[in-house]
């Protein structure tokens, strides 16, 4: 098991050089499978009721199919991804693109340690690495309108406004704190589409997450301020009813690009190939 | 089985740093000149200005620099905001004046192409201290995020959006941000004059 010691073991210099050759291969294999461990999920044309429009918006916003992964990133991932791009090392990250709490809970600059288990969502990173770590895997953090279009289905049916099993699982967590060690990803109860942990685990950025328009101090959201946001005043909550969607943007429009916090995480989409879509 | 995937890829990388090449996906990360740690041309994203050419925000690097996300066909408060940019040149003493650099870069990626900015330089006379950029959607996303400005496009075409005015250093380092339409000229002035030494 440890392939280290074969390293340094004394062996004829060519036999070297092939286990060498060998170990980095499987390295590379393992490093790939890691990186597609992830399974994606095709989540089909739909449309978006957006929390928040102005009056002269139509009610819903159209989405194409795309691909979503099945889970959030979790911390073995980033963890190579890390090793593979060193500025975004929480010792070398720019105070531009991540606060001081970034991968704090990780005991060093590529180990996790136990309060971040390797199979756990990875938290405390700001959407500039997340956006960072997705474009290095070939992604792209999913939209607004696809996240939330993602995040409709029910666990039986494709809309799960109504699915009371999810909602009663939903509000749950909400009323529950934050663990100090949170659990594995992809374990959560696969909704209509397969997709895992929308919702129950963690928190997760989106592409545009600054496109919530509301300021994030109540007294101002209800009318907001045309000074400080041009054609804003428009912008209105349509449906309080929902709670949960009512929390994301919320939380959205409070965060900066470089925040981090121990409930944040995210997982990547993908374009579908243009051939697939049908 | 996860660790055991983990020791590799350390594995991995450990063998890299010796002499290995990195695998494709990760394209290296060098850092030419290395811009300050606060710096926001650490961005490496590349613009279209309005004559066609392509520019990266570190080309700026050296000069005081105002910097305003717009779009053109705004009716409301983008016409504003260069005529608040014009005001703030206007208070600047000339040495500050003529080094000065005020940046407009579109939100609006479908409609403000480098023609229509151009355009749009024409109409409102701008002259060769300002520079017009259009984005591609990440760009211009990761610009606004970068300088804490939220927009979002309605379904009329028009987008809402902050207004904040940014003032940036020669090494491209967030000094001053003028937050709304009203008040604060002369400290954003003042900053850039500040900024220029």
């Amino acid at each position: 098991m440890n392939h280290q010691s074969l390293l340094v073991h004394p062996l004829p210099s060519r036999l070297r050089l092939r286990l060498a050759a060998l170990i980095v291969a499987l390295a590379v294999t393992a490093a790939t499978a890691g990186a597609e461990a992830v399974r994606m999920v095709t989540i089909p044309a739909g449309s978006y009721v957006p929390l928040q429009r102005s009056e002269k918006d139509a009610p819903t916003v159209p989405v194409a199919a795309f691909l979503l992964d099945e889970r959030p990133v979790t911390n073995a991932e980033f963890v190579a991804f890390v090793t593979a791009v060193p500025k975004w090392r929480r010792s070398q990250v720019s105070p531009l693109f991540a606060d001081s709490s970034y991968l704090g809970q990780w005991v060093g600059d590529l180990d996790p340690g136990p309060g971040a288990p390797p199979d756990s969502p990875v938290v405390q990173v700001s959407w500039f690495a997340a956006r960072a770590y997705a474009h290095w895997v070939g992604k792209r953090l999913p939209t607004t309108a696809e996240w939330e279009l993602a995040a409709s289905a029910g666990y039986t049916r494709p809309d799960g406004r109504n699915d009371d099993e999810l909602n009663r699982d939903l509000y749950a967590w909400l009323a529950r704190p934050v663990p100090a060690v949170l659990p594995a990803a992809g374990r959560g109860r696969p909704d209509y589409h397969g997709v895992r942990d929308l919702h129950g685990l963690v928190w997760e950025w989106v592409e545009d997450f600054n496109s919530a328009m509301v300021t994030g101090e109540s007294r101002a959201d209800s009318g907001l301020d045309r000074n400080l946001f041009c054609g804003a005043g428009a912008v209105g909550a349509k449906d309080t009813t929902d709670y949960a969607a009512f929390m994301r943007g919320a939380l959205r429009s409070s965060l900066n690009a470089k925040n981090t916090t121990t409930s944040l995480g995210f997982r990547c989409a993908r374009d579908l190939p243009p051939a697939a879509g049908r | 089985m996860k660790p055991h995937l983990l020791t590799l890829a350390l594995l991995l990388s450990a063998i890299a740093a010796r002499g290995g090449d990195a695998p494709a996906c990760c394209h290296a990360e060098q850092a030419p000149a290395a811009f300050t740690k606060n710096s926001i041309y650490q961005l490496d994203a590349t613009f279209t200005d309005d004559s066609g050419h392509a520019f990266t925000l570190g080309e700026l690097r050296g000069r005081p620099v105002v910097i305003n996300l717009f779009f053109a066909s705004c009716g409301y408060a983008c016409p504003l905001l260069v005529t608040n940019m014009q005001a703030i040149r206007g208070q600047l003493p000339p040495a500050v004046r003529d080094r000065a650099v005020f940046v407009l870069v579109s939100f609006d990626v479908a409609r403000d192409t480098p023609a229509a900015l151009a355009r749009y330089r024409a109409q409102r006379q701008l002259d060769g201290q300002w520079k017009l950029l259009h984005g591609d959607d990440a760009a211009v996303r990761e610009l606004a995020a970068l300088l804490g400005v939220k927009y979002k496009q309605e379904a009329d075409g028009a987008f809402s959006h902050s207004n904040i005015l940014t003032i940036l250093n020669p090494e491209g380092e967030i000094v001053h941000q003028r937050i709304g339409l009203q008040g604060g000229l002369e400290a954003a002035a003042a900053a850039l004059v500040t900024a220029a030494h």
